[in-house]
């Protein structure tokens, strides 16, 4: 079953005239979880935004499907989503309108009016809410009036809500306490479903920079410099390559 | 002694200048016999005419006043906070737009909010007559370019992240443009939104004293008739009228969270919308154009205006800025630094109420009784209404600012003035050189008006070339007009930004 969801073809990216991602070229099959390695400032975020579309590559490209990112419609494209470094929710909206902007998708303008209005539904954005144990006396705070991890948690909820096959996640775990690591660990990587059988198993990049959340994940990989250094197995890890790395 | 030191403090105080020469024309200009019309007009303040017959009229009269004014704004903010949209960053990154039209849509409402409303207003009425609806159309000509550009600089605040996040959810561009604008729109109406209907009020009596019906045009007529025991009356009751409205608007809270009243809201904004395009449509069909015999008369009729002439209209306008803005800046320091003790200060207040009450017009008018007319009566008047204007904010600010240094410097045995120059106003200073610049914006947009009462610049150059139908010339003045706006906003632009 090694059908290929995500590529990237050599894949550059130039930031005036600093090389951020040098010639990464690689291939994640469907329901493959990978952890994605590499100190602060070695080029995950850069990379995530890249795939997800968000920033043009100077040179390479980026395929979905087998089908080039940038021809894909609207509907395509969805099937991917983001849990920001940064969150970048939107502030001023209380947390559960955030958490119903990851349905705009599948929905239409009459929705998203209705939810900046708050009489729309919330009960999905507060089964993942629930889910991700935020507490329903913050349903309806701003995320401005939010604790750290509670919006890093409004932004996972946001993000499971769309229900999509391919996670890209960027230090997820952050602001989080370790108990609810776990939790939100199991959530974002579907542990729970592993036994149910699902059409299209849940594919997950999940950038991190902590070795002891690297169990459940079947492959890691190692990037420096922009550059990919190790793309392996998580049992063929070894010391030496994490030495690469750091 | 020490020498003059070029710092914010001194500069908010060295346009006092311009008093120079303006107290020279002024003086040579006075004509004693007015005087006595000028003293009439002051004692009538004290004696306004009451009685039931002029109530009844003051009630109709406001009545109008108060509808074009709330319409105008109706109006005007809501298809502003349309074009807000069409002219902000946000709108063109999220739907693929070439910033080609970012820059036209921004171009093209710059040209129209650089004019004033009473040109709209006097260009319209020469046009079709009067009618109330053009008074309406007049004040959201400029007040919806105006209003856009409030709303937009609301929508550059949004953050390029948030956008980012909303677009990589794919969702649908008009949802993502709404998610998106939401808030920093319901921001903008609920921090902004009752100013700009005081505003349109006022606005709406000023184009009244041109004409377009309300209370304006009864302070217009009986001031025509020298009846100034009436002029008062109606003087105190738009004094009324702002003063109540002032308090009630301090009243309304917004409540977003309330969903049966913002389901009001939005059916007002949808009503508002579709009302004016269907009046817009009507307009255009069934408008006579009687007046405006064709367009290309526009391009037919010679000028009379020699170039020369033309060029003394254009310095005359920027003198009258310049001088204008010069007092609006220094008068309102000087006299609270001079003055500076509690009787005074009410004095100060009641005096800096009456000069932004009374519209502009009227204050030309009054001084016109004793001086002849003249760039620096002009001037004068506008420099006063405007001082008015610049003093309730500096007061507001010097109140509201932390006083241990005047105290502390008071106590040392430094002189009141002295400390109050230098512990209180000195931190203002800056912020405050940045609010008249913002200030001297509108004085630009608003010599047209004192211009057409003065006989001063290009207003009154306008005037003439409409009651005579010169079109072309028209056109030039408008051109000439707006480009000093636009070049003034570019420089007062740029002196904000140093000061901020
Ligand atoms: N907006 C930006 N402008 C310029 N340089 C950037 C920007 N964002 C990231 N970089 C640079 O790109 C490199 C990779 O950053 P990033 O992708 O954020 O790494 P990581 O997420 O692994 O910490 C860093 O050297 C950083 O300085
Ligand atoms: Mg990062």
């Amino acid at each position: 079953m090694n059908n290929t969801v995500l590529e990237l073809e050599n894949i550059s990216y130039k930031y005036k005239d600093d090389l951020i991602l040098n010639k990464i070229n690689l291939k994640i099959n469907s329901g493959e979880k990978i952890a994605l390695l590499g100190k602060s400032g070695s080029g995950k975020t850069t990379l995530i935004s890249v795939i997800n579309g968000t920033i043009k590559p100077t040179q390479g490209e980026v395929k979905l499907f087998n089908e080039s990112f940038e021809e894909l419609d609207r509907k395509q494209k969805s099937k991917i989503t983001t849990i920001w470094q940064d969150l970048r929710l939107i502030e001023d909206l209380s947390a559960e309108q955030n958490v119903n902007c990851g349905l705009l998708a599948e929905n239409n303008f009459y929705f998203a009016f209705k939810n900046l209005l708050n009489i729309s539904s919330f009960k999905k954005a507060h089964k993942y809410m629930k889910l991700c144990r935020l507490h329903n006396s913050i349903y309806d705070k701003k995320i401005r009036k939010l604790s750290g991890g509670q919006k890093q948690r409004v932004a996972i909820a946001r993000s499971l809500i769309q229900e999509s096959n391919i996670l890209l996640a960027d230090e997820p775990f952050n602001n989080l306490d370790p108990k609810l690591i776990t939790t939100i660990k199991n959530l974002l990587l579907e542990n729970a479903d592993k036994n149910k059988t699902k059409k299209s198993p849940k594919t997950a990049l999940v950038a991190l920079h902590r070795l002891d959340l690297l169990n459940d994940f079947d492959k890691v990989i190692g990037i420096r410099d922009g550059k990919i250094f190790f793309n392996i197995k998580r049992n063929n890890l070894k010391k030496i390559h994490l030495e690469k790395i750091y | 002694m020490n020498k003059l030191k070029l710092n914010y403090t001194s500069l908010s105080f060295i346009p006092i200048l311009v008093c120079i020469p303006l107290g020279y024309q002024l003086i040579n200009n006075i004509n004693f016999g007015g005087f006595k019309l000028f003293q009439e007009f002051l004692i009538s303040a004290f004696n306004p005419k009451i009685d039931n017959e002029i109530i009844i009229i003051v009630i109709k009269r406001l009545n109008e006043t108060i509808s074009i004014g709330f319409f105008s704004w109706l109006v005007s903010i809501i298809f502003g906070a349309i074009f807000g949209i069409i002219s902000s960053n946000i709108f063109y990154k999220i739907f693929n737009i070439p910033n080609f039209f970012y820059h036209i849509v921004r171009f093209f409402l710059t040209i129209i909010r650089s004019i004033h409303e009473v040109v709209w207003g006097i260009l319209l009425m020469q046009i079709y007559g009067i009618n109330f609806s053009i008074g309406i159309i007049a004040i959201c000509i400029p007040y919806i370019a105006v209003n856009s550009k409030v709303f937009a600089e609301q929508l550059e605040t949004i953050d390029y992240k948030s956008f980012e996040s909303i677009n990589q959810i794919n969702a649908p561009k008009f949802s993502s443009l709404l998610t998106l604008i939401w808030n920093p729109i319901i921001n903008t109406f609920k921090n902004f939104g009752l100013y700009r209907l005081e505003c349109s009020i006022r606005s709406t009596v000023i184009l009244g004293l041109f004409g377009i019906g309300g209370i304006g045009t009864s302070i217009f007529l009986s001031f025509q008739t020298l009846n100034f025991r009436e002029l008062w009356t109606y003087l105190w009751s738009l004094a009324i009228l702002i003063i109540l409205s002032g308090l009630i608007f301090k009243k309304i809270k917004f409540n977003t969270t309330n969903k049966i009243l913002s389901i009001f809201f939005i059916s007002v904004f949808f009503i508002t919308i579709l009302f004016s395009f269907s009046y817009f449509l009507y307009f255009i069909f069934n408008t006579n154009f009687e007046n405006f015999n064709s367009v290309s008369s526009l391009f037919k009729s010679s000028s009379d205006l020699g170039l020369f002439d033309f060029l003394k209209l254009i310095s005359e306008t920027i003198i009258l800025s310049l001088l204008s803005t010069g007092i609006a800046i220094s008068l309102p320091p000087l006299v609270i630094g001079i003055f500076n003790n509690n009787t005074s200060k009410i004095f100060i207040k009641i005096f800096a109420f009456l000069l932004r009450l009374i519209p502009t017009p009227v204050i030309l008018l009054t001084l016109l009784t004793f001086n002849n007319p003249s760039v620096s009566l002009a001037a004068l008047t506008l420099g006063l209404h405007n001082a008015g204007i610049t003093s309730k904010l500096l007061f507001t600010n010097l109140d509201s600012q932390d006083k241990r240094n005047y105290i502390a410097m008071k106590s040392l045995g430094i002189s009141k003035k002295t400390s109050w120059l230098l512990g209180l106003f000195s931190q203002q200073a800056k912020s405050y050189l940045a609010y008249c610049a913002y200030r001297s914006d509108i004085i630009i947009r608003e010599t047209a008006i004192v211009g057409v009462i003065g006989s001063v610049g290009l207003g009154w150059q306008l005037q003439e070339s409409l009651s005579s139908f010169a079109w072309q010339e028209v056109t030039l003045v408008l051109i000439a007009y707006s480009s000093i706006a636009i070049v003034g906003e570019l420089i007062n632009g740029k002196i904000k930004n140093s000061l901020t």
